[in-house]
């Protein structure tokens, strides 16, 4: 019953100081070593190249969220996604370090000279963590169930280039061809996004048709010794809204330098806590040793490291963007209502109008107040975190009301007698914008940009709904005419590729188009198609460059800020290496305990 | 009556301070227009998180003392020796309208921009902390009042007739009574602000979820007040009002009425804080105010952070501190009401 009720993220807060008490509590007593089982190494085992280390350690992280499934077809968020992870493995990984495309299950791999077929050579003698040996077999079987008519999932839109789905074939036990209908450059990195499934575990839940209903939470609970995979871990325990402990997979294929299998930990645990703020004060009390921090938390949470051996990072700008946008979706409901009034969908069509609220927003004060100084302006869709690919030259807008006005006016705006903006039809401006309850830096942010509209005579209102309400009125309803929302970075643009196309899904300010409808949007598909096709990396570069300007003085995405992304972590840890993008203990594996300082 | 009852309060020292307590919150709610230098919406991204200032003497009038930010990053504010900036009374600042119908434009005290008096600090976009409580107030103070006027109506009138007529309609207002009894009224709560929220205004929703407590809430007082009518309608006025041919609305009003008001006012006292604590509990929880309005309880929810206590922003957490004081007083003041309509069961000695 209690239970039940800290499950609803706004009892959360509530909940807090004695979810506290009661962590501590639990967690007296020590957890004994881990008995190793003993199995010959793969052929193609991979030595890593860091300081070997010692067995032995429990690393605990705290989570605000669970997963939802553990079925790689089904999964849809980040972190049901980081759970299959860790037993999982894909054909090839991205490692953030390197930055490029490094082998995973596949040990090398080549590109034919028209660039359409890549033919991978996998590992040879990869054990599956139930000790079937692992072939090509698997990774047919994995493309078949995601390009089956019977299992939707998100990875079948990943793989359809040009039109067409990547056709592979099996050429021998450890050889696997794939075609490609056009040339596609990112192919290498997005081939790795799925996790390879074991055929011998799923073939007849396959052939009766009921692949997705197979890893889900339920069998984590009941028995999480069905998840075979050939990750580093494999999944011990899982109690929903307690924890999962993970325990390393006897028949991972990487091994340091002294021949010791890896991962050296002895269980990797998850907590599920409350919220952001929980998993803060876990970590400054000691409890975790992981836990990412808030810009405003970073003071307060660096007062405790003395006490409990940890270290705050500085990591940089955060790899996700933010921003706010309009309704630009021409049409109307089904009801036979226009998704937005006319005289609106005027405006927000206008690039102008668009370029005059950003600059009427005042992000430097937001910056100095609500992010403690701690986070830079953001211009470009692509986040200054990845280096690589973001454009630091984009037309910018900072806070100027005055610019802002000029820009009105040039539009046909004026202000009434009342101070109030009026179009040059009499229309009085004002509009309403949508964002998602539960996180407290968004209020603020809301609360200056109405603040701020007012002082340039517009009207906003301001309405808060939960995320899932949100994502379906921006996605299938489309009737909203403004609203606030993040995404997440990936470090290949091409992960992008649903939010810049016109036909893409996450095209917000008009999805799913089926012909490009402005110039500028036939431009930017242009762009991303060029980008796609071309192999030499520069050139790409100056394709994607070239997509962020047109973006950026567009506007169809207002830009807020990027925070600094900080992370504290535990100093007993070696062998951490932390990467400027993506997860912390993205090399998991290879972390193991310090002697104690 | 209400006389009477005055001056027994004034004649209790514990009446008398419950009385001033009140007053002066009331009074400042009611002004909160003109006491507040600011509007709670007013922001100062410059001066997130200021710590409330010093006020210091200078020729006989009271100036502010100046701070700078010294490390915007732990939000941490020094005085400048000094600098100071004097206080003006009585001087015209951002136009409004008080009351909703008078526009003026009069205020207490201000100081002269740029520079900021923040009696009780500043929030995380520079608001001024002491006019956001006073503003909050009129959410939190007036919800009690709304909600019980909706309840002891409803607790009177559906009481009132199950135990004067008694048969069938107590019967059946009884199970109606039992019915809403048994509504889980948190649940009814969430769901309800879910699934009318995207129909109404964030400042209308308010009004909504007193309306939606007091719907609840007034069932208790009806089945005492049936007991009470029940053995009221046996009293030999009661008898001769009817024998005289007093219509039913009649002898409610003009004899129920009167005997039940003692109770009334006193279960009216003790159920005011428990409204007060529901608006907090609920805009706590995210599903009460929201911004840009401002309650008690939405002032606490926004001081829900872990900085708040790391870098001492103590300030932040006085809305709890008025609620504390708010709740205790009605309390008291019960008490003291109570003692008086009932001498038997008197608690405090003369």
């Amino acid at each position: 019953m209690l239970l039940k009720v800290i499950s609803y993220p706004y009892l959360a807060h509530l909940f807090t100081a004695f979810s506290l008490i009661f962590f501590l509590v639990s967690c007296k007593g020590d957890i004994p070593p881990l008995e190793r089982e003993e199995h010959d190494l793969p052929q193609d085992a991979e030595v890593s190249s860091t300081e070997p280390g010692n067995y032995g350690g429990v690393l605990v992280t705290a989570e605000s969220q669970q997963p939802r499934t553990f079925n790689p077809l089904v999964a849809e968020d980040a972190y049901s996604s980081e759970a299959i992870g860790r037993f999982l493995n894909g054909l090839t990984t991205y490692h953030p370090i390197k930055e490029k495309v490094v082998p995973e299950l596949a040990r090398s791999w080549e590109i034919s000279k028209d660039k359409r077929t890549i033919t991978m050579e996998l590992r040879r003698g990869v054990r599956w963590s139930d000790g079937e040996p692992f072939t090509a077999d698997d990774v047919i079987f994995t493309f078949k169930a995601l390009f089956d008519q019977r299992y939707p999932n998100r990875y079948m839109g990943q793989y359809t280039i040009a039109g067409e789905p990547i056709e592979f074939e099996k050429l021998d036990r450890y050889t696997v061809r794939f075609t490609t209908a056009r040339p596609y450059s990112p192919f290498l990195y997005v081939i790795g996004f799925i996790g390879i499934l074991p055929r011998h575990v799923h073939l007849e839940a396959y052939e009766q048709g009921e692949l997705l209903q197979q890893w889900s939470v339920r069998t984590a609970m009941h028995s999480p010794e069905e998840f075979v995979g050939t990750g580093p871990f494999r999944v011990r325990s899982f109690r929903p809204g307690q924890r999962i402990v993970y325990e390393p997979n006897p028949h991972y294929w990487r091994v340091d330098s002294q021949g010791q299998r890896l991962p050296y930990v002895d269980y990797l645990i998850t907590r599920y806590v409350q919220d952001r703020n929980t998993e803060t004060v876990l970590f400054a009390s000691g409890q975790i040793d992981i836990a990412s921090i808030t810009p405003g938390d970073v003071v307060g949470v660096r007062k405790n490291a003395p006490l409990h051996d940890y270290t705050v990072h500085h990591r940089g700008p955060a790899t996700g963007i933010r921003f706010l946008w309009f309704n630009q979706k021409p049409g109307e409901s089904e009801a036979g209502k226009p998704f937005v009034e006319p005289h609106k969908l005027e405006w927000f069509t206008s690039r102008k109008f668009r370029q005059a609220i950003l600059h009427g927003l005042d992000r430097e004060g937001l910056i100095q107040s609500v992010y403690f100084g701690r986070a830079e302006l953001l211009h470009s869709i692509i986040s200054p975190a990845n280096e690589r690919w973001h454009n630091p030259d984009v037309p910018r807008y900072p806070y100027d009301p005055d610019r802002a006005l000029e820009l009105l006016r040039e539009e046909g705006f004026e202000l009434d007698g009342n101070g109030d903006l009026v179009d040059s039809k009499g229309n009085q401006v004002s509009f309403q914008v949508y964002a998602s309850e539960g996180d407290d830096i968004t209020p603020q942010i809301l609360s200056t940009f109405r603040e701020n509209m007012r002082d340039l005579g517009i009207r906003v209102r301001i309405r808060y709904l939960d995320f899932g309400t949100l994502v379906a009125r921006v996605s299938r309803h489309f009737e909203y005419e403004g609203a606030m929302m993040g995404f997440t970075g990936g470090a290949d643009p091409s992960g992008g590729r649903a939010i810049y196309l016109s036909s893409g899904r996450l095209h917000l300010w008009n999805p799913e188009q089926e012909e490009p409808q402005t110039d500028w949007e036939a431009r930017i598909d242009e762009l991303v198609y060029a980008s796609e096709e071309t192999f030499d990396l520069e050139e790409r570069v100056g394709y994607v460059h070239q997509m962020q300007e047109v973006f950026s003085e567009e506007l169809p995405l207002l830009y807020l800020v990027t925070p600094h992304a900080y992370v504290g972590l535990k100093d007993r840890w070696e062998n951490v290496r932390i990467p400027a993008m993506g997860s912390v203990i993205w090399n998991i594996d290879e972390l193991y305990l310090g002697q104690e300082k | 009556m209400l006389k009477h009852l005055f001056k027994e309060i004034t004649r209790r020292p514990m009446g008398v301070a419950c009385l001033a307590i009140l007053a002066f919150l009331y009074l400042g709610t009611i002004f909160s227009q003109f006491l507040a230098p600011y509007l709670p919406t007013d922001q100062d991204l410059a001066n997130a998180y200021h710590p409330p200032t010093r006020i210091v003497l200078e020729d006989w009038r009271p100036h502010v003392q100046v701070y700078e930010q010294v490390d915007p990053a732990a939000a941490r504010y020094e005085p400048v020796e000094g600098e100071t900036a004097p206080v003006n009374f009585f001087t015209a600042g951002e136009q409004y309208r008080f009351w909703g119908l008078v526009p003026a434009e009069m205020r207490l005290f201000q100081v002269e921009e740029p520079h900021r008096i923040y009696l009780l600090g500043s929030d995380g976009t520079g608001r001024d902390v002491f006019s956001r409580l006073l503003y909050g107030a009129q959410v939190s103070l007036s919800i009690g009042f709304i909600g019980i006027c909706i309840t002891m109506t409803l607790g009177f009138l559906v009481g009132g007739v199950a135990g004067y007529f008694g048969g069938k309609t107590d019967f059946l207002a009884m199970r109606l009574v039992e019915f809403i009894i048994a509504v889980p009224s948190l649940y009814l709560l969430i769901a309800l602000r879910g699934a009318l929220a995207e129909h109404f205004e964030p400042e209308q929703m308010y009004l909504v979820i007193v309306i939606i407590l007091s719907l609840i809430g007034w069932a208790g007082a009806a089945r005492i007040i049936r007991g009470m009518a029940l053995s009221l309608r046996q009293r030999p006025f009661v008898l001769a009002a009817e024998v005289m041919g007093q219509s039913s609305l009649r002898i409610l009003f003009r004899h129920f009425l009167p005997n039940l008001a003692s109770y009334l006012l006193v279960a009216a006292t003790l159920s005011i804080p428990a409204y007060i604590l529901a608006e907090a509990a609920l805009s706590f929880l995210g599903l009460g105010i929201q911004e840009p309005g401002t309650s008690w309880g939405l002032m606490l929810q926004q001081a829900q952070e872990l900085k708040v206590f790391t870098l001492n922003m103590w300030w932040l957490l006085t809305p709890g501190a008025a609620i504390f004081i708010t709740v205790i007083t009605f309390n008291m003041l019960g008490d003291v009401l109570r003692d008086i309509v009932d001498p038997r069961q008197q608690i405090v000695k003369r």
